[in-house]
């Protein structure tokens, strides 16, 4: 047996320790899971509401990190060319891995914590900061369907969450022992203050509507084409969101907490490594939740901006097709390959046959993907909701880094006049004159 | 006979009381009363380190600001951090080697702070300069006047918050700098005028980039203004900041565009003509308000009359030499000579004394920066913390020139 053994290379030998382990392991885990689903799907199937919300919970959570990255690839893009630059372009085809390796950077650097810092607050504050704006995303409709929860507050819960991060940045800008996070932190409550109020108030005026704070609801109430969407009937309620939007995902003509120019980097000034990187993704999640929700409220969300002109209905029946369906999947990729790389390998005398035959077969698999994405387009109502979303909201996403590479940044004293000023008294005007105009239209 | 001793920390008399430090903040010694004056803080009151590693203080310039909440109260500035005694090497090295020593003075616009100097030590040796040299030194002079103020647009507007202009600005100035660097061999020290001229002719590659860069330079620097003059947010964040109104600005000896800002028309190339700006053809743009806007402003209209003269250059620039014929090793007579010429700061001005050997015996250098950072302490106080910066940048010092 020893003799045996000795002679096997260190691959079998893995193979020979692992393969058993596995199916040891693989029994243990078939035996618990067959006596314990039974309960666990008793439990889900009687708690459906809840087995949904943190399904949800968790899937947001990991659809946040690629949102993200998508955002900074897309500000890094944006500004270069706005700054007469060219940008990222090492990482990945025109540099679109960039901000990937930006996110792998902050994991692997240092963890530091400073001397004279408040440790437990310290640590939890980036947590509470990024556990706060995805937990926003579970009221948002995306598509038909495709929603965390259908709250009857959805609206109210999002602003009491969305609010929440800002205890975060009180608590990094406390415990960080450093002056200019303290002043970061304080900047962040008074704005916090200053802009909660007219954003709250600027959209009571499609609460007044729409008769209901479900976000759902109200993406449902907009149905139609572009002229049934919010926009028209709230101009003033738009910009004044808008704006106050823009205050509280912290962005740049009102980016008061961490204005580096004055604050380093305000509240975020000692944090290093995944805890800065929590803060920054959650300022970039941020950025989409707040476009997302304009999206909802103000742009009719997966409504589609025009009526079909005609109704679209595709109906294939392969089996009507017999033997000759068999024929087309065994011959369609060989002949598609052949007839999308011969105008390569006829026109251009450098291309190899081989490499013809290559971006042949490339043409042919994105020509597949796309005919199989157009189909779901127009057959599955989820699809096309989630593309005019996903439009729509990415429409604002731009704007907020446009206004970054364009704006330089308003002071203190001057936001804090705007938001008291002149916002809340429009916001409390939209009101009033939107009661007015649904109670006579009511009674006539 | 005593010898000076460092003030101790156990003196009580002049150390800063003890609990107004924090845990890890030494307690600053203080050396003078107003020191001991400044680090004594009220209630409500804190003091905030700004620089020398901020990223936004100007070069290495270190601000310690007493606030009260976002309101600045006071503040000290700690100069310093870039001294190298430079004119201490200058009564060290010959004539000929001072230029590139005053180099780094200014290094924004640093043929300014070889001109000085340059025209200073001509009046020692009483040389002629050949006209056409005093043509390219016009010429390339402008053109680092346009370059400094580009640079001073972009980190204006980069300390008010807004991050395009310094890239659009910086074209430009990367443009201007190629073309300097086409003659001068340089891009940033130049090195390029010397005792009785300048050093080297214009080439073909300056006059075809100059001529290139002439063509579209307007339209370019305008839609680069155009960025900033017209934005509300920049405007009202910019207008009625740090007002340095007329009396002040003489008494505190403000000179250049920070003068000129405040209503006084004071240019040294009109008032004390020297080189051959008596012939050329170009307005003092002078504004008075005295704030920030008009200052950027006023730069901005600088630009515009540089674009100006450097045309009027081009087209009655005459042929010669462009080198006065001298010895290889100067010695002057025993004498002084003083020279001022008008930089995109202020009055950049050199008192030189000869004693007939080929060093001098003391260079002294006004440099307009250091005269501009003492304003701040004027200008500062009743001002928040964001627009410390601003109204720092509006001042445009140059660390260099400030610490010498």
């Amino acid at each position: 047996m020893t003799a045996y053994w000795n002679r096997l290379s260190v691959g079998s030998r893995a193979f020979l320790i692992i393969v058993p382990a596995l199916l040891v392991v693989g029994a243990i885990l078939t035996v618990a899971v067959a006596l314990l689903l039974p309960p666990v799907l008793d439990f889900l199937g009687a708690n459906l509401p809840l087995a949904r919300f943190v399904a949800a919970a968790a899937a947001i959570i990991v659809v946040t990190i690629p949102v993200a990255f998508v955002i900074i690839y897309m500000e890094l893009k944006v500004i270069a060319a706005m700054n007469l630059r060219v940008g990222p372009d090492r990482v990945g085809p025109y540099g679109s891995l960039m901000s990937v390796v930006h996110g792998l950077k902050v994991l692997a650097k240092e963890d530091f914590t400073p001397r004279g810092v408040d440790v437990p607050i310290f640590t939890l504050a980036p947590i509470v900061v990024f556990a706060s704006i995805p937990l926003t995303m579970l009221v948002i409709p995306f598509a038909p369907g495709v929603f965390g929860q259908d709250f009857n507050i959805g609206l109210l819960y999002f602003f009491a969450i969305g609010g929440m991060s800002v205890v975060g940045l009180m608590m990094a800008g406390w415990a960080s022992f450093n002056k200019y996070s303290l002043l970061g932190a304080l900047r962040a409550a008074a704005q916090a203050i200053s802009y909660e109020l007219p954003l709250t108030l600027s959209v009571v005026g499609i609460i007044i509507l729409a008769g209901t704070m479900s976000l759902n609801s109200i993406v449902q109430l907009q149905a139609g084409s572009f002229l049934d969407w919010n926009i028209w009937k709230q101009p003033l309620g738009f910009i004044i969101f808008f704006i106050a939007a823009t205050a509280e995902a912290n962005r740049t003509p009102l980016d008061m907490t961490e204005a580096d120019q004055e604050l380093v980097a305000g509240f975020a000034t000692e944090y290093s490594g995944m805890r800065f990187g929590f803060f920054f993704f959650a300022e970039y999640v941020n950025v989409f939740v707040v476009s997302a929700l304009s999206a909802v409220l103000f742009f009719g969300g997966w409504n589609a901006p025009f009526n079909w002109p005609f109704p679209v209905t595709l109906s294939l029946d392969p089996g009507g097709m017999g033997l000759g369906l068999i024929f087309l999947i065994a011959l369609a990729p060989v002949v598609g390959t052949i007839i999308l790389g011969l105008p390569f390998w006829l026109l251009s005398s450098r291309v190899s046959t081989l490499r013809a035959l290559v971006i042949g077969f490339v043409l042919f698999n994105l020509l597949i993907v796309g005919a199989f994405m157009g189909w779901a387009f127009v057959s599955a109502a989820w699809v096309s909701g989630l593309v005019w979303m996903m439009l729509k909201t990415f429409v604002f996403v731009f704007i907020f880094v446009q206004m970054r590479g364009t704006l330089p940044r308003v002071r203190v004293d001057q936001l804090m006049s705007f938001a008291w000023k002149w916002l809340l008294p429009a916001a409390l005007l939209n009101i009033f004159v939107t009661a007015i105009a649904v109670s006579i239209l009511a009674n006539r | 006979m005593t010898t000076p001793t460092r003030p101790s920390l156990d003196d009580p008399s002049l150390t800063i009381p003890v609990e107004h430090a924090g845990i890890f903040e030494p307690i600053p010694l203080a050396r003078t009363e107003r020191q001991r004056e400044f680090y004594d803080l009220r209630d409500g009151e804190m003091l905030l380190n700004m620089g020398p590693q901020h990223p936004s203080t100007h070069g290495v310039l270190r601000v310690v600001l007493k606030i009260s909440g976002e309101q600045v109260v006071d503040l000290d500035p700690v100069l310093g951090y870039l001294h190298r005694g430079v004119e201490k090497i200058a009564e060290n090295s010959d004539f000929h080697h001072i230029i590139s020593q005053l180099d780094p003075l200014e290094y924004v616009a640093s043929l300014f702070c070889e001109w000085s100097p340059v025209m200073s030590f001509e009046k020692l040796l009483d040389v002629q300069v050949p006209r056409r040299a005093e043509y390219i030194r016009v010429l390339t002079g402008e053109l680092n006047r346009i370059a400094s103020h580009m640079l001073f647009m972009g980190w204006y507007a980069l300390d008010l918050g807004g991050i395009t202009p310094i890239l659009w600005s910086f074209a430009e100035r990367d443009e201007i700098v190629e073309i300097l660097a086409a003659i001068t061999g340089a891009k940033l020290l130049f090195n390029y005028f010397r005792i009785g001229g300048v050093n080297g002719d214009l080439n073909h590659e300056f006059m075809s980039r100059l001529g290139d860069w002439m063509s579209r330079a307007g339209a370019q620097l305008e839609a680069g203004m155009g960025l900033l003059n017209e934005n509300e947010i920049f405007v009202r964040r910019a207008r009625g900041l740090g007002v340095l109104d007329r009396e002040t600005a003489l008494r505190m000896c403000a000179t250049g565009p920070n003068l000129r800002a405040s209503g006084v028309p004071f240019d040294i190339r009109r008032a004390h003509p020297y080189s051959v700006y008596p012939e050329l053809e170009f307005e003092i743009p002078t504004r008075r308000e005295g704030d920030s806007l008009a200052r950027y402003l006023l730069r901005m209209d600088e630009v515009r009359q540089s674009l100006r003269i450097i045309d009027q250059c081009l087209h009655q620039m005459p042929d010669g030499p462009v080198m006065a014929r001298l010895p290889r090793l100067l010695r002057p007579r025993p004498g002084r000579a003083y020279s001022a010429v008008e930089g995109p700061r202020g009055q950049y001005s050199c008192y030189a004394i000869s004693d007939g050997t080929d060093q001098p015996f003391r260079l002294r250098i006004h440099d307009p920066s250091f005269l501009h950072l003492q304003l701040v302490g004027l200008l500062m106080p009743g001002n928040l913390i964001a627009d410390t910066m601003a109204i720092m940048a509006s001042l445009d010092p140059v660390m260099g020139g400030v610490d010498k």
